[in-house]
């Protein structure tokens, strides 16, 4: 009994097997003669989970910029970053009183705060719940909106929002375009964010110093400094904070002194190209140019330009307001420049002057800050990216509430004088300060009230636009309209960047006993990242990209 | 009634006397360098440093802080809010958990002290256990998404487990079982009087823990009216490398970034109320002693 | 079980055959369990794929892709399918049927062993039993899940593309018969020990079940439900797919931490932990002692309390202030080196100074936080253990040694076994702030934590890879923890773990 039970059951087996054992063959075959029709699926739009897409895509066939039906209402979230000013509530019930009316819908601001902000900006896209948001290339606007972050807003401009796209231009949007498709909607303000140097004119001046306009000038005017007086500070530099390809040491951003580079600091993994000739790629770190430079950045640390500790240094934010250095030589631009001003007037200094010029008054490549610098996008996923972006148009391009969400309510938060000139009416601790959402993509140049302080700056962007029509691409930001897709080569990428951190800041900053040596070191740790791969990969899609613009 | 000291005991008392007083020094000596730089003026500490005595002495620091006192008094307030509710049902729960565990009659305690284990090691990260909150129960912005997710961690279910095993002994339990106590009753009349020393510890623990959260205010606050204590000074601090960061490459103007005697001030206006407090806890771990030496 | 006895009674008359001493029923079911892991085996595949010209189609399938799919599937490469279709939807699903197939795996193996060689526990059959019972109960929702699988793809497809192999139903019948089989053996074994089931289990001590409701409620929010996002792990994330149907890779996330300098980041890791955990434990216990021995009051409570206060120091305040005692030009430590004619110190750039200053920074900031359990523990021995030894002559140091240590032993054992799951989680803020960027120190001060830490920072959309890193941190510390418990529970079972 039990033997023929057990006997029984491994038939049982043996026919599983034989019926089973057929399925490790490749389905190729059985495909049939349906290639043509596979084909053809594959051309066509990816299809996508969210209805939204489907709605949007039925919307543009409808062609016409034919009425929203604003019968329901919706109420909106636009995600921006930042901490919220103390007056949310107010300004956003005033707005909101103007929207229902218009189209019948609300927007709530949510702020992402300081911390953590990079992270918590992903969640924000990953979660969905946000309708408008705010994007920017230092958030990675290039690699998100290939990753499909954000809809599509070609066909939806001109449906919904064509007043917009008219304020915004076509070159705009057109920078804001991702593997040929728009995905946000740039500020309507042109500004120059030219790196350079800031320096302290007065003490330039006192002691008969040259003016920094090359390396040899920077070094004669620290050097000046020094002498006269031993104890004074002279830079705060450090470590890149932000995880660039480019330097690994602050540093050497004075450089960008000496090369006419298309990009400050030149183009990542220690390549380079002029930009006079943006596609003409070559290689700095593997270049004498390169061991040279960084025999003068060891000159330099052990002259005591720096700390010897500056690798680790974590207290540079405000050196130059306190006068504890004599110059900033990393991330600045004209901002910072009128920060700095108003820093030393509200400080008490008023004999402190500070000076500043940027590199590309000295290599003639003086350009405009980019498009997606400042921008807007409707989140995918978005339950109503007709009403957002109809949203957004009022926003920007009516008068009214564009003062609103920039600027808070007059007479509450701010005052216009006779000339014009904004004024915080609570200065010392402001409710609402200027552009106090921090919607910086929302200036409209039509309806920007200037600061006091933008006199100064709008005479700085004028001499830098003149500056810009004389190179080689007129105000054309060449780098900036790029994205990498480093899907293929991220584990050698990561590695890359290990290696900068560990051999290119020392080097950079100045802190190993024999140069050449360290050169070679780095070089080789380089090489064996894999940094030719990324190489690889990183001149291919340029070479396409300015081949696509013409950047001969 | 005076005995005698052995001289082992003398020499044992200098021991713990001199190191006791060294590790004081040594821990409370950077705090005085906090508090001293809170009321030394920004440009002096900037220019020469630190120092154990305030320089320049001034208050402005502080009157940088309260002078928004809505803000800060708001997150005193949510944060008193949050220590004590997470605290109090986190603390019953951790002490039922740890109860139910240590019950020798409770066939699976071993599994179930697996499962709370196993969480401590294994992880799905952070991005669903935000999708949890976010989406799935739709907490975010509400004042539940921030106590809710601390009340338990693997290690204090264990630790109290760890406590009642020591402090409770089997046999009590087992009369008070034969006088027909139910398990509610035990728990309540016998194993939480004798805990004292256990209670105290792991209320100590979860309420150190709420006090010095920021994280889920991060994640899960819309609105600053929620904030936590320290969240609201962690952001202030991280404004600062923020915007370094960010505004490298656009022309963002800056808005007035905390000074270095503002950030020590802040550590101080943080700290200080828990170290009022923490004394106050203290009073259980004296009090065990006491009790055994009345029995004795 | 009655019930069911009288059901059944032929099929019992059979299991309960005597065969070489034991039960039949228990080798017919052990074979069973042979049989199930023979058809679990690769090389049969549980689903197949038909209709394959509508099919494949409908999926976006084209000619080259589809010469990498197979037209049936085992559990083992059923993932490969989600590869190379780009189906990331149903990955997820593959995923859990391998997890539930490695359980199945393991209990039927285990099962099948501990009958061959008859390894019984301290209650008879019943470990034999319960083994044989978890096993079918896998093997069960393993083939349940399975066809649960095609079903699924079809409904999502809107056709009959998925089609579960004979094997499947095969398995499902067999595992079910075989698993009434072994309830019932297990319910006469059970009579005779006197132990008793789940439900019998739930009737006797129905409020401590309740006393677990909102632990359970709460973990399984907190901790359980998330977990699923371990498959993040093995996807290459991007928003247009989202979440759960971004493009199954495999390893490949793993790449990074093979290519990193693992041996080190490991090595570095444990060492580290290894020295705060056995440094950090013993300086807890002996300031513990100490703190319980003063007798005057005052100083008691005041050493304590300032000894806890380096716990409140945030990370970010204490890198400014080791900044400004490290630094070469101004710091303290330099300042006094100097004074006294030495030369200056350059801490920031000589590597080997740091292992020391961070284990000192972690004791500064542990000790008086992590003295309280130990206090606690000592203050609730009970002091007729003093008076006694007191009694018997035994100084100060003996009393120590013979009665506080061991009553302290415990609770120390338990907090060992804690913190070694998580010895491939470094203390990330600690080593962050006071390291920062400072590449020049990463050989000995770089962990594994804040090495994830910066890769991810490289890439916007590492979710894949952080998930990664965190998969390998904890099967890590669970192979260490399992295996270290495992030693104790063998020596001692009160002061396992689990």
């Amino acid at each position: 009994m039990k033997r023929r039970k057990l006997l029984s059951l491994f038939l049982v087996a043996a026919m599983v097997l034989t019926m089973a054992g057929c399925g490790g063959k490749s389905a190729a075959d059985a495909m049939g003669e349906e290639q043509p029709d596979t084909a053809q699926t594959q051309e066509q739009e990816p299809e996508t989970e969210g209805d939204a897409q489907e709605a949007a895509e039925g919307e543009s066939s409808a062609a016409q910029p034919a009425e929203l039906d604003t019968s329901e209402r919706v109420d909106l979230v636009f995600y921006v970053m930042g901490d919220a000013p103390d007056d949310e509530q107010m300004v956003e019930d005033a707005i909101n009183e103007i929207l229902l009316e218009k189209v019948n819908a609300t927007i709530d601001m949510q702020f992402s705060t300081w911390t953590d902000f990079q992270q918590k900006y992903s969640l924000e896209l990953t979660a969905g719940s946000a309708d408008l948001i705010y994007i920017a290339n230092w958030l990675n606007y290039g690699q998100l909106a290939t990753s499909g972050a954000f809809e599509e807003l070609d066909d939806l401009l001109d449906t919904v929002a064509p007043v917009l796209k008219e304020t915004v231009g076509e070159t705009n949007l057109d920078m804001c375009r991702v593997e040929g498709k728009i995905y946000a909607v740039p500020c309507a303000w042109a500004e120059y964010v030219c790196n350079g140097i800031k320096y302290r004119e007065d003490l330039r001046e006192k002691y008969d110093l040259p003016v920094p306009d090359s390396l040899e000038n920077l070094e004669a005017y620290l050097m000046g400094i020094k002498e006269n007086d031993p104890n004074q500070g002279l830079l705060t530099v450090t470590t890149e904070e932000s995880q660039g390809f480019l330097t690994g040491f602050d540093a050497a951003w004075v450089f960008n002194l000496k090369y006419p580079w298309v990009n400050a600091n030149g183009l990542p993994y220690g390549l380079a190209s002029d930009y006079d000739s943006p596609a003409d790629v070559y290689d700095y770190w593997y270049s004498d140019d390169f061991a040279e430079d960084m025999k003068l950045m060891k000159k330099w640390a052990d002259l005591g330009f720096w700390s010897k500790s500056a690798l680790s240094d974590t207290n540079n934010s405000e050196s130059y307001k306190n006068g504890l250095c004599v110059a900033e030589v990393a991330g600045q631009n004209p901002n910072k420049q009128i920060t700095a001003l108003q820093d030393f007037k509200n400080d008490g200094h008023d004999d402190w002057k500070s000076e500043y010029i940027a590199y590309g008054e000295i290599t003639n490549t003086i350009y405009p800050g980019h498009a997606t610098q400042n921008g807007t996008a409707v989140v995918r996923g978005s339950k109503n990216p007709e009403r957002a972006l109809k949203v957004l148009e009022i926003l920007m391009t009516d008068e009214e509430v564009n003062r609103l969400v920039q600027y808070g309510i007059e007479g509450v938060h701010y005052e216009i004088d006779d000339q014009g000139i904004y004024h915080n009416l609570e200065p010392a601790h402001p409710t609402f300060a200027y552009e106090g959402f921090n919607t910086w993509a929302l200036r409209n140049g039509e309806f920007k009230l200037p600061q006091e302080t933008d006199i100064v700056l709008n005479e700085m962007f004028d001499k830098y636009e003149k500056l810009g029509e004389q190179t080689k691409f007129p105000n054309v930001n060449i780098y900036n309209g790029f994205s990498e897709n480093y899907d293929a080569y991220q584990a050698e990428r990561t590695a890359v960047s290990n290696v900068m951190k560990q051999y290119l800041a020392p080097l950079q900053a100045g802190l190993v006993d024999n140069v050449d040596a360290a050169v070679e070191e780095f070089r080789q740790k380089m090489t064996d990242a894999g940094i030719e791969i990324c190489r690889d990969g990183f001149k291919e899609q340029w070479a396409a990209y300015c081949d696509e613009y013409g950047y001969k | 009634m005076k005995i005698k000291k052995a001289g082992t005991t003398v020499v044992f008392e200098v021991i713990t006397y001199a190191l006791l007083a060294i590790g004081s020094i040594v821990c409370v000596f950077p705090f005085i360098i906090i508090l001293s730089g809170s009321f030394t003026d920004n440009t002096t500490i900037l220019t020469q440093g630190y120092s154990i005595l305030p320089r320049d002495f001034t208050l402005s620091a502080y009157q940088t802080i309260f002078r928004a006192p809505r803000d800060i008094l708001q997150a005193y307030k949510m944060t008193l809010y949050y220590t004590v509710v997470g605290t109090a049902v986190g603390l019953f729960m951790i002490t039922l958990t740890g109860y139910v565990i240590s019950r020798k009659e409770f066939k699976y305690r071993n599994q179930v002290s697996f499962l709370i284990y196993f969480t401590s090691i294994f992880g799905g990260g952070m991005i669903p256990w935000y999708l949890m909150y976010a989406n799935v129960l739709n907490m975010k912005g509400s004042t539940f998404a921030i106590w809710f997710p601390a009340l338990m961690s693997p290690f204090l279910v264990i630790l109290m487990r760890t406590f009642i095993v020591g402090s409770v002994p089997d046999a009590i339990t087992e009369s008070a079982k034969i006088d027909g106590a139910g398990h509610f009753t035990i728990f309540i009349k016998i194993v939480m009087p004798v805990l004292k020393p256990g209670l105290a510890t792991v209320g100590l623990f979860l309420a150190l823990g709420y006090w010095n959260d920021w994280y889920r205010s991060s994640m899960f606050s819309t609105n600053s009216l929620t904030w936590e204590l320290q969240f609201y000074l962690y952001d202030l601090l991280n404004a600062t490398t923020a915007l370094k960061q960010m505004t490298q490459g656009t022309g963002i103007s800056t808005a007035q970034l905390p000074t270095e005697s503002v950030k020590l001030a802040m550590a101080v206006v943080a700290t200080g109320p828990i170290l009022l407090l923490y004394p106050f806890v203290q009073k259980y771990f004296v009090s065990g002693i006491t009790v055994g030496a009345v029995k004795g | 079980m009655e019930k069911e006895l009288k059901l059944l009674p032929r099929f019992n008359s059979i299991l309960d055959k005597e065969f070489a001493g034991r039960q039949t029923g228990v080798f017919i079911t052990a074979a069973v369990s042979l049989l199930n892991i023979v058809l679990s085996l690769p090389f049969l595949s549980w689903i197949n794929l038909v209709n394959i010209p509508v099919l494949f189609p409908r999926l976006k399938i084209t000619r080259d892709m589809a010469e990498n799919i197979f037209q049936g599937y085992s559990i083992f490469n059923l993932l490969s399918f989600v590869k190379e279709s780009n189906q990331g939807m149903i990955g997820l699903y593959a995923m859990i049927l391998l997890v539930i197939l490695a359980a199945a795996l393991y209990f039927n193996a285990a099962y099948a062993v501990r009958v061959i060689f008859n390894l019984k526990g301290n209650k008879g059959n019943l470990i034999i039993y319960a083994t044989g019972r978890t096993a079918m109960i896998f093997q069960m929702m393993l083939a349940g899940a399975a066809f649960g699988y095609t079903v699924f793809a079809n409904s999502k497809f809107g056709m009959r593309g998925f089609q579960a192999s004979p094997v499947v139903y095969i398995v499902f019948v067999l595992s079910l018969l075989s698993y009434l089989a072994v309830k019932v053996m297990e319910s006469y074994e059970r009579a005779v020990y006197k132990e008793h089931g789940i439900l019998e289990e739930i009737r006797k001590n129905w409020v401590l079940f309740i006393m677990l409701i909102p632990t359970f409620v709460y973990f399984m929010i907190n901790n359980y439900l998330p977990m699923i996002g371990v498959y993040y792990a093995f996807t290459n994330f991007n928003f247009r797919d989202g979440l759960w149907a971004s493009p199954f890779i495999g390893f490949k996330n793993f790449d990074f931490l093979i290519k990193a300098d693992l041996f080190r980041l490991t090595r570095n890791t444990i060492l580290y932990n290894l020295v705060f955990i056995g440094v950090g434990n013993i300086l807890q216990i002996i300031f513990a002692i100490f703190v319980s021995q003063v007798t005057v009051k005052w100083f008691k409570k005041t050493s304590q309390t300032l000894m806890f206060m380096p716990y409140f120091v945030s990370f970010v305040i204490l890198k400014v202030l080791v900044y400004n005692i490290f630094e070469y030009q101004y710091g303290l430590i330099n300042n006094i080196v100097t004074s006294m004619g030495g030369d200056r110190i350059d801490f920031y750039n000589t590597p080997s100074y740091w292992p020391v200053l961070i284990t000192l920074f972690y004791l500064w900031k542990n000790i008086g936080y992590g003295m309280v359990v130990y206090l606690a523990t000592i203050i609730g021995i009970d002091t007729e253990y003093y008076e006694a030894a007191k009694v018997d002559g035994a100084n100060i140091f003996q009393q120590i040694w013979y009665i506080t240590l061991p009553l302290v032993k415990p609770t120390f054992i338990i907090l060992l076994l804690y913190a070694l799951g998580s010895i491939m989680k470094g203390q990330f803020e600690l080593f962050y702030q006071m390291i920062g960027n400072n590449g020049v120190l990463y050989n000995v001060t770089d962990i594994f934590d804040t090495y994830v830490y910066r890769i991810t920072m490289t890439q916007p959309l590492s979710i894949g890879l952080g998930t990664a890193a965190g998969l390998y941190q904890s099967l890590f510390g669970f192979i260490i923890v399992v295996l270290i418990n495992f030693l104790v529970k063998r020596r001692n079972p009160e002061y396992a773990l689990f």
